[in-house]
């Protein structure tokens, strides 16, 4: 009995200490892994995956990188990677819808827009989230100077304020009366051309269209002297702007305005007195001899003025994609529209018989034709043309034609449409009279230019009424340029935060 | 009774009783007392003097099984709480055909609003706990299982929805303890503003160990689809479209090779009644020295959309040990596998105006054509479902719901851990200090695959998106807690403690396009291109220091007070710290002797007041909102950097002063208990996405700021009562019922309106001086009689006439007036639209009944809610004059001067008489509901026929759910939210599946 008490009593003992060792590793293991965890930087945490602001205009790659994300921001599919383009073709009489859906352009086909449909508020926010980024970028690179030569800072605030004035142009084209209609007295919109990076200055009144135009010419004049004459690679010369591309995008921006002498007077700077036609100074830049090329090649060729590039790790993005728009399915497209048999389609040059080469970008599904240029496959990596040297020429020709000189207007015409059919002879009643040679520059513009955003412009900017379209199902009709649909309403959104704006 | 612990009183001598309740023990020699203790009873202490048999009667103790509240890191006794918080008994939970817990909780609890917003399985409900209490950030409660936050909301990234919560099986819970206002939740701080859910999972009593099966099986239906037209009604209605613009018919009958008509119910191809089956498990015990609770759990559940399935295989360990006298380990683990797997339903937050997606494949394809062609071939034109016999100008662009449900595949897996391990020191009496570390892993594997046929891959020529998303969260806490009573009246509670957190949330994958071979339907097969798609890594953390302190005097006069500082690292330097608390009184007034001594301490057995207040927050603002940022991307194939964030270096917590006034009433010993609140949430220095002019080109438009208030004040009512009671038959009951009323009163960008997006449309608005989100719609004025045409009121108050026949430059004529027949501006729609009525609903609650008579049970489980408008979406869609299908209310549309009708003219191509192209009042409803929710009726075998088998308890029942809804509203199920938990834009029922109806049998079985 002894003994058991005995060891019960040692056990007890062993017990006591070994609670009271416990007890104290416990405590020390608290006290230790408390003081060890309470690191000072706990909560200093950081994104891995993006740049702060403060280092963004540290090296000459990422300023580099952010010019590059000013043109990435121009070619957002809602923009000109794909459904600003789409928007300027479907708006007028060449197109018919075929697939009726709010969110591919049933509404801005058919004229029912308000001011919350989906692209007028996306494709006013795509236009001026680029134009804050150039603001931006503007002001960044003037607040760090030396990361860069002077020199480059000064091609690159060029570079910028092409993007800037591209994208006040074309959202001009849509958000407000043409400048042709009261030489721009019309409202026009909020021109923001200071960085904005805080909640202050939501509010802002529309400049007038002409004030617009002038903020647009004055960056395309600073664009002009800042950028490059050419740059290092084909791939550079036709992505990236050189003076030429920005001589190119004035004369649009001249022709926007009706103001022929200035296309003729810049036009001149980048097309030969005589043919064929070409730039003498900077980029090359002539047509293709075969127009295939322009879209079935490196998309870096002289017509390529200015060529938005697409790859499969940067494409267009869903339902933003040309081929998507207006290529056959067994093309892999989407038929979204297809083209209007009383629009340009019923032009000879798409005839039977016709050997011009252009027809060959027609295709069929049964009874009805689509636009067969873009073609990549999903997810559609058919580089967008923005600017092509032919623009260009037919821009030259109308101006011309303007104003009197009908031997250049023709020979820049016959240019155009010599390409794809050598053969071709204008006949003399198309083109003996100003009258007869502008109608038929104008309509030359929709062969060659189908499907590449003019066609609304074209109409517009000469205060054509929107002509009426419709098949069995579904109708649009005209819209004459004194209806509040010739133009976009302007965004609710803007709207809603901008207490100064106003409604179109 | 079995499981009774004896002890030789003063040595460690001791046994348990048996199964029968007997036992047998050494007494040694000089002791002669015996200690018998059992949890939950009072432990008793005999003298054994010269007798062998010693028969005790455990008597329960009230005292201890006094209900008790799981506050924050800490116990309460239910009677001392004076904080507002309702429990939940995991009892609630038990049987219901549920994914997670919070789906049940409907009705239950006053305060606690639960909308399942559709019937697709394991979609997060709306969850709102005293209302909505932010505008930009989440108001999804805080939800803290076993001390750990939890991961809440959808983490799957495809189209089948994978609610987090369901990774937790109902029926290991013990308790929900909801806390509500300040007092109660001020010790989590910064996350309590949305209210917070503390869950207990099971332990092991005391006693031998128990078995307890749980298992199901149900059926489970589509309810109140709307009424289609069928093939021939289509034909007509829209042959009659085109022929009111002078088309002939394009619309005809398909008639097969066996002569019989094609006429397609694509209810039947998008729905089925789906088949579950459900199975619990759990092994419970405890000796004095550890508890344990081991459970497994099985669920197999089909829903009523086909290819809508929801898989969760479960473990849990729950385990107690005392490792000493003094120190006590112990875990709470439970590693869960959920699988989910649905269609692209058009149900989920952002899908409404999916055109793949089924709810509205459902409703919109025609039902003259077939799903399959004759000869077993998929009935298809392109990428789009075929035209049948119709004239191939009016093909549809919708794709074949048949194609969607054989040839695509989404679902979303979770393999998720949430466990954690304690230790506990008492340091001196009372004073005890415990360190828990816990985790919540959440790995989810996401596979979408859309077929090269038909839908979202057609374009792509088949496109497969595989994404992996990893969310870690590690919490550590440290307390030290101090109870004592001095002078053995004043009882003093007290815990200080120390916490961090950390998150990081990381999701990597890609998408490949254009398959090798229609074989292929997999990632890893052979396709032509592969882009990274649903990347995504971020971190955040917290660090804090909290405390608390509870003081009552003689359980008569109550103090409380809650203090927390937190700190985050979303916050720029200088702002990250925030102080939050609460504090609380009360006073039962039961307990004076001036009241004991009173007649009406006959009656009423607890008369207690209660008033609080205090300042929590709201931080879920994201990881890194105060800081600029570039993002990094491509020009074509060269890099690019792009502004991608504004960040506010000023932002602060948002934080929410909420006040609370109680009573608790208990009459006739507790058999009656009523409980009232009037709250008040003033909620400043709100964190708004503050809108900016997008002219500014800010990105996305919006800086995180904090700006703007709002207020949700209301009165919660609870009364619990047993009705009937004797013998044979018990009738008890909970009857709860919240008014709540909250009012935005600044916004951001002086009061710019915020608009509510359902995806293309804006049928909300947020505007001062109403509640949030507010219906915002365009005022229709019914059909004209004379024309058939819509009349739509403008914004000047004039009523004008829409006909899409007309060219669009006259389309709007004015109705009355001087210039009746003149064109008018056309609706926009928004500015013509105008604040119609609120969207969340002002009152609702639940009245829960539960009936026994001998070995049966029967349970009515009825909620309801109203108040509020719902935006009936989907009507438009069902009125379209596109080539989409129609309701079967078309057929009283206008069709004769002087008919008097609700359903315009039909015109072909017309999107905007009914509502497509601008929403409008015509479709909209009142919400308000008496929804039979919940029925079941049980029988429970008597012991005798148990025999010895072992088994304690068998209960059989049947139950059905969601059975009767009393409403005025047109629309499937009022109870409906297409952008789920959307704080701006609720109340939208657009282009969604329904609810379900479920029927189930099932078992429970103890031993």
């Amino acid at each position: 009995m002894l003994d058991f008490n005995f060891n019960e009593f040692e056990m007890e003992n062993m017990k006591i200490n070994k609670v009271g060792g416990l007890r104290i590793f416990f405590v020390a293991l608290l006290l230790c892994t408390v003081s060890l965890s309470c690191k000072k930087d706990f909560l200093e945490t950081f994104p891995e995956t993006s740049l702060s602001d403060k280092t963004a205009f540290a090296t000459p790659d990422r300023i580099l990188g952010q010019i590059n994300g000013l043109y990435d921001g121009l070619k957002s599919g809602q923009h000109l990677g794909g459904r600003f383009l789409v928007y300027s073709d479907i708006r007028g009489e060449d197109f018919i819808v075929n697939k009726p859906n709010g969110v591919t352009g049933l509404d801005t086909w058919r004229h029912n827009l308000n001011s919350a449909t989906n692209e007028v508020v996306n494709l006013w926010n795509t236009a001026y989230s680029t134009i804050n980024q150039a603001n931006v970028f503007m002001k960044g690179i003037d607040d760090n100077p030396g990361v860069v030569s002077s020199a480059l800072a000064d091609q690159y605030r060029g570079e910028a304020k092409f993007t800037r004035a591209f994208c006040y142009f074309n959202l001009l084209q849509l958000y407000a009366k043409p400048y042709t209609m009261g030489n721009g007295s019309n409202p026009g919109l909020p021109l923001r051309i200071q960085a904005e990076t805080t909640s202050a200055n939501n509010d802002l009144a529309r400049s007038t269209v002409a004030q617009v135009y002038a903020q647009i010419l004055k960056d395309l004049d600073e664009a002009e002297a800042a950028v490059p004459s050419t740059y290092a690679t084909a791939a550079l010369n036709t992505s990236r702007a050189h003076k030429n591309t920005v001589i190119a995008l004035k004369t649009r921006v001249y022709l926007a305005m009706g103001n022929y002498p200035k296309v003729i007077e810049e036009s001149n700077k980048i097309i030969s007195a005589t043919a064929p036609f070409k730039s003498s100074t900077g980029v090359p830049m002539q047509l293709e001899a075969n127009i295939a090329t322009v879209y079935g090649g490196t998309y870096t060729g002289p017509e390529a003025v200015f060529f938005l590039p697409m790859t499969d790790l940067d494409p267009p993005g869903t339902q933003n994609q040309l081929a998507h728009y207006y290529t056959a399915q067994s093309a892999g497209g989407f038929e979204e529209f297809y083209l209007n048999p009383a629009g340009i389609f019923a032009n000879p040059v798409y005839a039977p018989g016709s050997t011009d080469a252009r027809k060959a970008f027609i295709i069929a599904n049964g009874t009805k034709n689509f636009v067969s240029k873009f073609k990549k496959p999903s997810p559609y990596t058919d580089y967008v043309p923005v600017i092509r040297y032919a623009e260009v020429l037919l821009n030259a020709a109308e101006a011309h034609a303007r104003g009197g000189n009908l031997v250049r207007g023709l020979a820049l015409l016959s240019e155009v449409r010599k390409r794809s059919n050598p053969a071709f002879v204008f006949p003399s009643a198309a083109v003996d009279t100003q009258t007869a040679l502008i109608n038929s520059i104008l309509t030359e513009r929709r062969i060659e230019l189908i499907a590449e955003g003019f066609r609304s412009f074209d109409l517009l900017r000469l205060g054509a009424t929107i002509p009426a379209k419709s098949d069995a199902t579904n109708v649009a009709q005209a819209v004459a340029p004194t209806s509040p649909a010739y133009i976009w309403p302007i965004s609710a959104q803007e709207l809603a935060n901008n207490k100064l704006m106003t409604p179109n | 009774m079995p499981g009774v612990s004896i002890v030789v009183k003063g040595t460690t001598v001791g046994t348990l009783t048996s199964s029968t309740g007997t036992y047998s023990i050494r007494v040694p020699e000089g002791r002669n007392q015996l200690e018998f203790a059992f949890i939950g009873y009072v432990r008793q202490t005999v003298n054994i003097g010269g007798s062998n048999t010693i028969n005790i009667s455990m008597v329960s103790d009230q005292q201890q099984l006094g209900e008790v509240v799981v506050m924050g890191y800490g116990t309460q006794s239910k009677k001392d709480v004076t904080g507002s918080v309702v429990s939940v008994s995991g009892e609630k939970l038990k049987n219901q055909p549920i994914q997670s817990f919070e789906q049940a909780l409907a009705g239950k609890a006053a305060g606690v609003n639960i909308v399942m917003p559709n019937g697709v399985l394991n979609n997060p409900p709306v969850f709102r706990i005293r209302g909505f209490n932010s505008i930009s950030l989440s108001s999804y409660p805080l939800i803290v299982v076993d001390g750990i936050p939890v991961y809440t909301g959808d983490a799957s990234g495809t189209n089948a929805a994978g609610n987090a919560l369901g990774d937790i099986n109902p029926s290991d819970i013990e308790s929900i303890d909801i806390l509500k206002d300040a007092a109660a939740s001020a010790i989590y701080g910064s996350r309590a503003s949305n209210g917070v859910v503390v869950i207990t999972t099971k332990k092991g009593k005391q006693g031998a160990t128990k078995v307890n099966y749980e298992g199901w099986v149900g059926f489970n239906q589509a309810t109140n689809l709307p009424e289609l037209l069928d093939a021939q009604g289509y034909v007509n209605i829209k042959n009659e479209a085109l022929a009111n613009i002078g088309t002939p018919a394009r619309f005809f009958l398909q008639t097969l090779a066996d002569g019989s008509t094609v006429n397609t119910n694509w209810y039947d191809v998008a729905y089925r009644t789906g088949a579950s089956q459900n199975h619990a498990l759990n092994f419970s015990g405890a000796t004095d020295k550890t508890s344990y609770y081991i459970s497994v759990g099985f669920s197999d559940q089909e829903g009523f959309i086909r290819n809508n399935d929801f898989q969760r295989k479960i473990g849990r360990v729950n385990l107690d040990h005392k490792l000493t006298n003094r120190i006590k380990v112990g875990t709470n683990f439970s590693f869960t596998n959920t699988f989910n797997k649905a269609p692209n339903t058009g149900s989920l937050p952002g899908q409404a105006f999916s055109t793949v997606g089924l709810g509205r494949l459902a409703i919109v394809l025609p039902p003259n054509v077939p799903a399959y062609n004759p000869d077993g071939t998929y009935h298809m034109n392109g990428g789009a479902i075929g035209f049948g016999a119709n004239n191939p100008a009016v093909a549809s662009n919708y794709p074949n719901a048949e194609v969607l449900l054989q040839e695509d595949k989404f679902t979303s897996e979770n393999n998720r851990l949430i466990g954690n391990f304690y230790a506990s020191l008492d340091l001196v009496k009372g004073m005890v200090l415990k360190t828990s570390y816990g985790m919540d892993n959440l790995l989810t594997e996401n596979i979408s695959f859309a077929n090269r046929l038909q839908g979202d891959g057609f374009s792509p020529n088949g496109s497969a998106t595989n994404t992996y998303s990893r969310n870690n969260r590690w919490n550590w806490v440290n307390t030290l807690s101090y109870q004592t009573t001095l002078a053995s009246s004043h009882n003093i509670s007290t815990i200080a403690g120390y916490e961090e957190q950390s998150s990081i949330g990381s999701a990597w994958g890609a998408n490949r396009q254009n398959v090798s071979d229609p074989f292929i339907e997999v990632f890893q097969g052979g396709f032509g291109t592969i882009s990274p798609s649903g990347n995504g890594l971020g971190i955040n953390a917290f660090r804090s220091v909290f405390g608390n302190v509870n003081y009552d005097f003689n359980k008569r006069y109550f103090l409380a007070g809650s203090f927390r500082r937190d700190g985050y690292s979303g916050l720029a330097t200088g702002q990250k710290w925030g102080d939050f608390g609460g504090a609380s009184v009360g006073w039962d007034i039961s307990q004076e002797n001036f009241f004991k001594d009173s007649k009406l301490a006959d009656i009423i057995s607890q008369f207690k007041l209660r008033g609080s207040y205090g300042v929590v927050g709201n931080i879920n603002i994201g990881d890194f909102p105060a800081l600029s940022l570039y993002g990094t991307g491509l020009y074509g194939s060269v890099p690019s950097l792009g502004y991608s964030q504004a960040g506010n270096a000023d932002l602060r917590w948002e934080t929410s002063s909420k006040t609370d006034i109680g009573i608790n009433l208990a009459f006739l010993n507790g058999r009656i208990e009523f409980d009232a609140d009037y709250f008040y949430n003033d909620i400043d220095n709100l964190v708004q996405a503050a809108p900016q002019s997008p002219s500014k080109g800010i990105p996305g438009n919006s800086i995180t700021t904090n700006i703007g208030a709002m207020y949700n004040k209301g009165w919660e009512f609870t009364l619990n009562s047993t009705n009937i009671e004797n013998d044979k038959f018990r009738w008890s009951s909970n009857f709860n019922f919240s008014f709540i009323k909250n009012e935005v009163t600044s916004l951001a960008n002086n009061n710019a309106d915020l608009p509510g997006v359902t995806s293309l449309e804006t049928a909300n608005r947020t505007r001062v001086g109403y509640s949030l989100g507010q219906i915002f719609v365009v005022e229709t004025a019914g059909v004209d009689p004379a024309t058939g045409e819509r009349i739509f009121v403008n914004r000047n108050g004039q009523k004008v006439r829409f006909s899409f026949q007309r060219p669009a430059a006259s389309r709007y004529l004015f109705l009355e007036g001087a210039n009746a027949g003149l064109v008018a501006p056309a609706i926009d729609a928004v500015a013509d639209a105008r604040i119609w009525g609120n969207s969340i609903p002002t009152y609702y609650g639940g009245f829960d009944n539960n009936f026994k008579y001998s070995a049966f049970d029967l349970n009515l489980g009825i909620t309801f809610s109203g108040g509020n408008y719902i935006y009936y979406g989907t009507q438009a869609g069902l009125r379209d004059q596109r080539f989409w299908n129609n309701e079967a209310g078309m057929l009283r549309r206008w069709t004769a001067p002087g008919q008097t009708t609700d359903i315009p003219r039909v015109v072909y191509g017309d999107n905007t008489s009914n509502g497509s192209a601008v929403p409008m009042s015509a479709n909209v409803y009142k919400g308000d509901f008496v929804k039979l929710r919940n029925v079941s009726l049980g029988y429970t075998l008597p012991a005798k026929y148990l025999g010895k088998t072992g088994m304690s308890n068998v209960r059989l029942y049947g139950q059905a759910t969601n059975l009767i809804v009393i409403t005025k509203y047109e629309g499937s199920d009022p109870e409906v939210s297409v952008n789920g938990n959307s704080n701006l834009a609720p109340g939208v029922d657009r282009n969604s599946v329904p609810l379900g109806r479920t029927i189930t049998f099932g078992l429970n079985v103890g031993f």
